[in-house]
């Protein structure tokens, strides 16, 4: 059985399923267990935030998730199972737009994994949000440039000027 | 050659169908920035150099830098920054 489940999610078919993450990523030899759920929050910036639409170039996002999963290996070890999906389309306030989780024998290595593939996953795969405001109102929101470092060994967690108020966790 | 693009996030809606077609001269990725950069003066007004410059050129398996050669298949997607997560 495959140690890591990657997957996106079209919100017309189907949402995302933190309980499903937290089956695969199990083992009866791990004894930790981390998750990260993102939803999608109700202010931004002090604009109402009605909903977020994201788009994925889906190929490369999937192929991106394949490498971090690789890279969290390396980074904390072959005993490792982890799970990234991450929505597509029109999601309401309070859905769920992205779920990570990982499965290790200890608790470090479980927030460790976890931490590094929710920060490529947002600043390193090829995913776009679009808020749509209760105004009526709608904005692609800015991002991280993929021409900043080879994507292959982008580092996941960085420390470039940041929108403080993401619309979401 | 011909490259044929793909429009993803905030470059959504600037053409027909979310894709366009841009001749570029030379073999390069910096040579497809080049061209589309010519597009996007005459055709794009609300896109910036610097939006542009902030692009990325990707096939399905990988972004490609500026000084790889174009894929032999002459397509690729444009990719803003992106916002995930």
């Amino acid at each position: 059985m495959a140690d890591h489940f990657l997957h996106v999610a079209d919100r017309a078919a189907e949402a995302l399923d933190p309980a499903a993450a937290l089956e695969f990523v199990s083992d009866p030899g791990f004894g930790g267990v981390a998750m990260f759920v993102g939803r999608v929050r109700d202010l931004n910036q002090g604009r109402d935030v009605a909903g977020i639409s994201y788009d994925l170039y889906q190929p490369l996002a999937l192929a991106r998730f394949a490498e971090i999963a690789e890279q969290a290996k390396r980074e904390v070890g072959p005993r490792l199972r982890l799970y990234i999906a991450h929505a597509k389309g029109r999601l309401a306030v309070g859905e769920l737009a992205v779920v990570i989780a990982a499965g290790t024998p200890h608790r470090d290595e479980a927030f460790r994994a976890c931490r590094l593939a929710i920060e490529a996953v947002k600043h390193t795969t090829p995913i776009w949000k679009q808020e749509h405001y209760v105004d009526g109102d709608s904005e692609w929101t800015a991002g991280c440039s993929l021409c900043d470092a080879p994507v292959a060994q982008a580092s996941p967690v960085h420390d470039h000027a940041h929108d403080p108020d993401h619309p979401q966790h | 050659m011909d490259v044929e693009l793909e429009l993803f996030g905030t470059l959504r809606g600037l053409e027909p169908g979310d894709r366009l077609r841009v001749p570029v001269a030379g073999g390069t990725v910096a040579d497809l920035r080049a061209a589309l950069a010519t597009h996007a003066a005459a055709r794009w007004p609300r896109v910036t150099p610097g939006l542009l410059g902030s692009c990325a050129f990707a096939t399905p398996a990988a972004v490609l830098r500026d000084g790889e050669p174009l894929p032999v298949d002459g397509r690729m997607a444009v990719l803003p920054p992106v916002s995930g997560g």
